[in-house]
């Protein structure tokens, strides 16, 4: 057994020229996507990296949740009230877990939804939508 | 001598009967078959079973017969069936046909003694890892053999099939021994001796993966049953928690922490029965212990978590080999309790997986499938409360569910519910209701698990069950049972 599903789809994307690469982490396995664009501002830059845990059974149908970002960061010069998870250590780079749901009723879907899906799902959380959840 | 199986789904074979039937009636002059492809089961290098991945039914022009002629398979079926076997990366090929005299008992032909040899020739020139294996059937016999060579052939033992129901047929050409009478199934003293559910649990080897609250309640109903094998599987130790629900653990096996499974090897082998405990320590996600399923005839899980049922599941689609899930849940809302279920839940080619029953949960599991650290970081930002046990853990109730699972064994050996099983046997104890359920709440009919699994029956010509040792230990890191 082994999460060759998930392989397949990051290096399809990789071929496609996104940046996004495979990441052991002792043996938790995470997709590191790179240069994922932001407006600026509020967002102090223009492109952020983001990091998410695969899980192993991903091949069996598991949905994907959640993601890291990498540190530092500001928000409107302050922080956003979603990035608030624990901070981790990976490739000598800090990242923070943000609290970022699917909306309620239109979760991962693992029979459409794919890697490249999520990334979209995430790249939400820098534009319109994360935006106004840190307003309210 | 070890035995030699070949395992098949029960729809494969009740087909296969029906495809040849035409062989036992009337003039009884002609002879049918068919042709199958064949995955592995081995047990420490040992092949121990034969298993029908599928059989490949005749087109027209594939099987040529003649009234009072022995059959021929065209070399075209045999192609693509070789072709098939090659490409899908099982073992071999199964050839069945009919000798339509043959009424109790069974042989093969000379002509048969003198084909397959040749057959089995031609098969290794063509791809040197080719099996043969071939069945003659009588109307109510079969008689098999193996030809891993072109030399003596090795023969098969039992066929056994699975699906609604579980049967034990002698692949020795003779006919199988009557099934005891209705009123013997429940009397221990005739069923152990005579060919009834008992004596065959007497035969047979139990897995029981999880060894506390509900599995140390399994073995202990196998082995009054009858059992006098079993492989119970638990990676973890006695606490004082859980010494209100674990059969036979003291408050010393919990000062010591010792195995779960090893408690229960001690108080079972010290009954007396003559059962015979293999006690594994470690967790069913590890592909090296998963091997340890092999062995076993049928399996219960009793496990509290998705991952392991879901691994469960694949090795039941993939070996053919019957699954009996068992547990209990507790449903509540604001105002209290609303439900207690204990449950009983059978898996087996036909049927569908706890996926496809709703009972696997998409998001438990790739929680469950995320390091024990990664794990944690969810549950400190509140991720997944919803996802955290909340399974009732006390004697009384497990019982409730480990006594439906050995129902359901006894059933499966020698029938006498009402079938078809329902999808979930559940009993509600807040409403005193026993529910059979027939819904399937997340019906996948693709599903590549119990519907359309490309590696159903494959066995271990498949890729292997499980995960590397250390990454189930990662998983398996921190984790806490329900006090």
């Amino acid at each position: 057994m082994s999460i060759a599903k998930a392989k397949a789809e990051i290096a399809r994307l990789a071929a496609s020229g996104l940046a996004v690469e495979l990441v052991d982490e002792g043996v938790q396995p995470y997709a590191l996507v790179r240069g994922v664009e932001a407006p600026s501002p509020p967002w102090d830059r223009k492109v952020y990296d983001i990091l998410f845990p695969i899980p192993v059974a991903y091949d069996m149908g598991t949905p994907l949740d959640a993601f890291y970002f990498g540190l530092p960061y500001t928000f409107n010069r302050g922080e956003h009230n979603r990035v608030s998870g624990q901070v981790i250590t990976i490739r000598n780079c800090q990242w923070k877990l943000v609290s970022w749901h699917y909306p309620d009723g239109k979760p991962f879907n693992p029979a459409t939804d794919t890697i490249e899906s999520h990334i979209i799902h995430c790249r939400g959380f820098f534009l319109e939508r994360g935006a106004t959840n840190a307003r309210t | 001598m070890p035995e030699l199986n070949l395992r098949i789904s029960a729809a494969d074979w009740d087909r296969l009967r029906k495809h040849c039937a035409p062989s036992f009636r009337g003039k009884r002059d002609t002879e049918y078959g068919a042709i199958g492809l064949l995955g592995k089961r081995t047990v420490a290098g040992r092949l121990s079973e034969l298993i029908v991945a599928r059989i490949l039914w005749p087109e027209p022009g594939d099987v040529i017969t003649h009234p009072h002629c022995a059959l021929t398979f065209s070399s075209r079926y045999m192609r693509r069936a070789h072709m098939a076997m090659r490409k899908e990366g099982l073992c071999g090929l199964l050839t069945v046909h009919t000798h339509p005299m043959s009424d109790e008992y069974v042989d093969f032909s000379c002509y048969d003694n003198e084909q397959d040899p040749l057959l089995m020739e031609n098969l290794v020139d063509l791809w040197p890892d080719t099996w043969l294996s071939s069945v003659v059937l009588g109307a109510q016999c079969q008689k098999g053999r193996l030809w891993v060579s072109r030399q003596q052939p090795a023969w098969l033992t039992t066929l056994v099939s699975v699906g609604e129901s579980l049967r034990y047929l002698p692949l020795d050409g003779q006919p199988a021994p009557a099934a005891p009478a209705p009123s013997e199934i429940f009397d221990r003293a005739m069923a152990l001796t005579g060919s009834g559910a008992l004596a065959q649990l007497g035969r047979r080897t139990a897995a029981v993966v999880g060894a506390s609250g509900t599995g140390s309640l399994m073995c202990e109903l196998l082995v009054r049953g009858g059992a006098k094998r079993i492989i119970t599987i638990d990676h973890d130790v006695v606490k004082d928690a859980n010494l209100n629900r674990i059969l036979y653990a003291t408050k010393d096996d919990a000062r010591l922490r010792r195995p779960k499974v090893e408690v229960l090897k001690r108080g079972i082998e010290g009954l007396g029965l003559g059962c015979e405990v293999v006690a594994v320590v470690g967790s069913i996600l590890d592909s090296d212990v998963m091997k340890q399923l092999n062995e076993a005839d049928f399996i219960f899980g009793c496990v509290d978590r998705d991952f392991p049922r879901m691994l469960l599941c694949q090795y039941a689609y993939q070996y053919r080999v019957p699954y009996i899930d068992v547990g209990a849940e507790i449903g509540g809302d604001s105002e209290g309790i609303v439900s207690t279920d204990a449950r009983a839940n059978y898996i087996a080619p036909g049927r569908w997986c706890l996926r496809c029953t709703g009972l696997i949960n998409a998001r438990r599991l790739a929680f469950e499938s995320l390091t024990g650290p990664e794990r944690k970081r969810r549950i400190a930002q509140g991720y997944s409360d919803d996802l955290l046990l909340k399974q009732p853990a006390v004697m009384d109730i497990n019982m409730r569910a480990a006594s439906m699972g050995m129902m359901l064994l006894r059933h499966l050996l020698q029938p006498f519910l009402l079938t078809p099983l329902p999808v979930t046997l559940a009993e509600n104890l807040v409403t005193y209701n026993m529910k059979p359920v027939a819904a399937v709440r997340a019906k996948n009919d693709v599903c590549d698990i119990c519907q359309a699994n490309p590696a159903a029956g494959f066995g271990d010509c498949a890729e292997p069950l499980g995960l590397p040792s250390d990454v189930a230990a990662s998983l398996i890191e921190d984790e806490e049972e329900p006090e």
